[in-house]
């Protein structure tokens, strides 16, 4: 027989009283797979440590050994409830690194998707946001107008979620009159879907006391821990990349930026309800003022043989791997680095490459909003009940896609 | 600007629970609306052309072949380089495919494939249901992507006309285009006809569409 051992293990923090809880990474409140890794003293959580990594794919590796163009389909894949914000976020860089002109209507078509998903995104996050508080009807009404959305895109780009709908140098595929009759139709009866949303749940008492006062962060210490998009300007900071640094045609758009004061959860909440009528404004502007004419640039580089815009190769037709040689050839594209932020649904995503040339990033590091709104999750949960910190997971309106890339 | 609340609810609503009223009242309205669930493997959803779904190499009507020339387009620009071909050259140089193959399960369902080749060889059908217990089904070579193609124009109901948007990418000019796929469409997806504003201003009006490039 052998002997029995016994082994003692540790207490972390020397407090027998305290219960450790993993929150996740399977648990559907997390929206994906992130984990929260808490300590709780009673219910109320004395540390609170989010875990990420689960859902890591190694984009930013990926993006070294493709090409510019190929990479736009890596982008899909970073935030995938609102992909066309994404395309459009890396398609403003690389043609800002590699100076292509982008033609007016692509611009406006851009500026049109940007918002189609700025809306699909936000729907999202309400239903998912309300479901976990609560509020199960919300949830349905939501995806009924998320549906309309997902069909437009797949009429428009062939694909609901995974849209690769930009190119650089302007977009694939135009728009049909049938898209735009759908549209219209979309623009004209969305305001009264958000009262519906509103109705079910802006003055409900459960859905006040769950969130009025809950996760509050002051305007200052929203800027320290990073937040961008709704979730800074809740807390009263006025800061749009839209507005403040017009990408597309945003420059041409009439909209205002709704900012909070209270910085707790309603007031986020509120900000991107008033967010979906400005992105319907929006819209509406975009349907009527799409201006004719070409929707990719002149200078637009070739899918499969990227070159510098401008500049002619001699290629021999029967050299069987003529095409590889072209690519690797130094000196096909622009050296150099930059940063270009755009403005989608979850905050400030910024891409920056270092290019040497070689028609592919060297470096590619993609500045992801979640990424920094989970870091702030540590500080947002510390001394909250366990349930608050649901809400605060949802009003943070984060996706893990995006954020382990 | 600043967001609006709601004003607070008095004492009179308090009691009588409006705001839950107002609720139940617009969830019963709901009840007598038309349903928009869809009985999905009963009742299919709308398929639009240019959808991505499972691939096939178009049979020439003249030839009872596939229409590849192995130019190697496909595979180059392929992100997840699922397409592996193999070809032999004659003494003039035609090239003569070998052997064509996708991997379904690696593609990623870009359709730069589809954009780039120069003869509209390759598609992506609007077939999305093609799951399967047995993996190597999923491997396509040249002719079960023949295959899918007969079953794609047999099902669907589109016939020799069929265009592909990828094809003849819409606003795009036909200059633009290789020979191959310049391609009777529908008006709204030429450039003359496009969509445009009812307030595109007139200054935008006088860049005709004739200016569009693009190297395709």
């Amino acid at each position: 027989m052998t002997e029995t051992k016994t082994v003692d293990i540790p207490v972390q923090n020397g407090d027998e009283d305290r219960y450790q809880l993993k929150l996740g990474p399977q648990h559907p409140a997390t929206h994906g797979v992130l984990r929260v890794d808490l300590d709780l003293d009673g219910e109320t959580i004395v540390e609170c440590d989010p875990k990420v990594g689960y859902l890591h794919r190694g984009f930013e590796k990926l993006a070294e050994h493709r090409t510019f163009a190929q990479n736009i389909v890596l982008t899909d894949r970073l935030d995938y409830i609102a992909a066309m914000s994404n395309n459009v976020g890396y398609c403003e860089a690389v043609e800002k690194l590699l100076a292509i002109e982008v033609p007016e209507r692509a611009k406006f078509l851009r500026v049109m998707v940007c918002e189609m998903s700025r809306i699909s995104s936000h729907l999202l996050w309400l239903a998912t946001h309300a479901l976990d508080i609560g509020a199960m009807t919300v949830f349905l009404y939501c995806f009924r107008e998320r549906e309309v959305l997902l069909e437009l895109f797949a009429e428009l780009c062939g694909a609901r979620l995974t849209t690769t709908y930009t190119r650089l140098g302007g977009v694939r595929q135009d728009v049909t009159h049938s898209i735009m009759a759908k549209l219209d139709q979309f623009v004209e009866k969305f305001p009264s879907c958000i009262e519906e949303y509103e109705t079910m749940i802006d003055t409900n008492r459960i859905w006040l006391k769950r969130t009025i006062g809950i996760g509050q962060l002051s305007a200052e210490k929203a800027v320290d821990l990073c937040l961008t998009g709704a979730s800074l300007r809740g807390s009263g900071v006025d800061y749009d990349v839209r507005k403040h640094m017009p990408y597309a045609a945003y420059d041409k758009m009439e909209f205002e930026v709704p900012v909070g004061e209270t910085g707790d959860t309603y007031a986020r909440y509120r900000c991107r309800m008033e967010e979906l009528r400005q992105s319907n404004y929006i819209l509406r502007q975009c349907i009527d003022m799409m201006p004719p004419g070409p929707i990719v640039g002149n200078d637009a580089p070739d899918l499969v043989m990227p070159i510098k815009p401008g500049k002619q190769l001699e290629v021999d037709v029967h050299a069987g791997n003529a095409l590889f040689n072209l690519i690797e050839d130094r000196n096909v594209f622009m050296e150099g680095d930059i940063y270009v932020a755009t403005e989608v649904p979850k905050g400030e995503l910024g891409f920056y490459f270092i290019s040497d040339g070689l028609g592919r990033p060297y470096r590619m590091h993609i500045r992801s909003p979640s990424f920094l709104h989970i870091g702030a999750l540590g500080t947002m949960g510390k001394g909250v009940m366990v349930a608050d910190l649901i809400a605060i997971i949802g009003t943070l309106d984060v996706v893990l896609g995006e954020c382990d890339r | 600007m600043k967001v609006q609340y709601k004003p607070k609810r008095n004492l009179l609503e308090t009691i009588f629970q409006v705001e839950i009223l107002q609720g139940m009242a617009l969830t019963l309205r709901k009840l007598f609306s038309p349903a928009i669930t869809r009985q999905y493997p009963q009742e299919k959803p709308p398929m639009y052309p240019g959808f991505r779904g499972q691939h096939a190499l178009v049979r020439d009507s003249l030839t009872n072949e596939s229409k590849c020339v192995a130019c190697m387009r496909c595979a180059t620009v392929c992100p997840s380089r699922c397409i592996k071909i193999s070809y032999h050259e004659d003494e003039s140089h035609k090239r003569f495919v070998d052997s064509y193959t996708i991997e379904a399960l690696r593609c990623v369902f870009c359709g730069f494939c589809v954009e780039v080749c120069p003869v509209g060889a390759i598609t992506m059908t609007e077939v999305f249901e093609y799951a399967t217990y047995n993996r190597d089904t999923t491997y396509f070579d040249k002719d079960l992507l023949l295959e899918n193609w007969d079953r794609f124009m047999a099902g669907s109901g589109h016939d020799k006309t069929y265009v592909n948007p990828f094809w003849r990418p819409r606003g795009i000019p036909e200059s633009s285009l290789p020979a191959q796929r310049r391609m009777n469409v529908p008006d709204d997806w030429t450039v003359e006809k496009q969509f445009v504003g009812k307030k595109a201003t007139s200054s935008q009006q006088c860049l005709t569409a004739t200016t569009a490039g693009g190297s395709h």
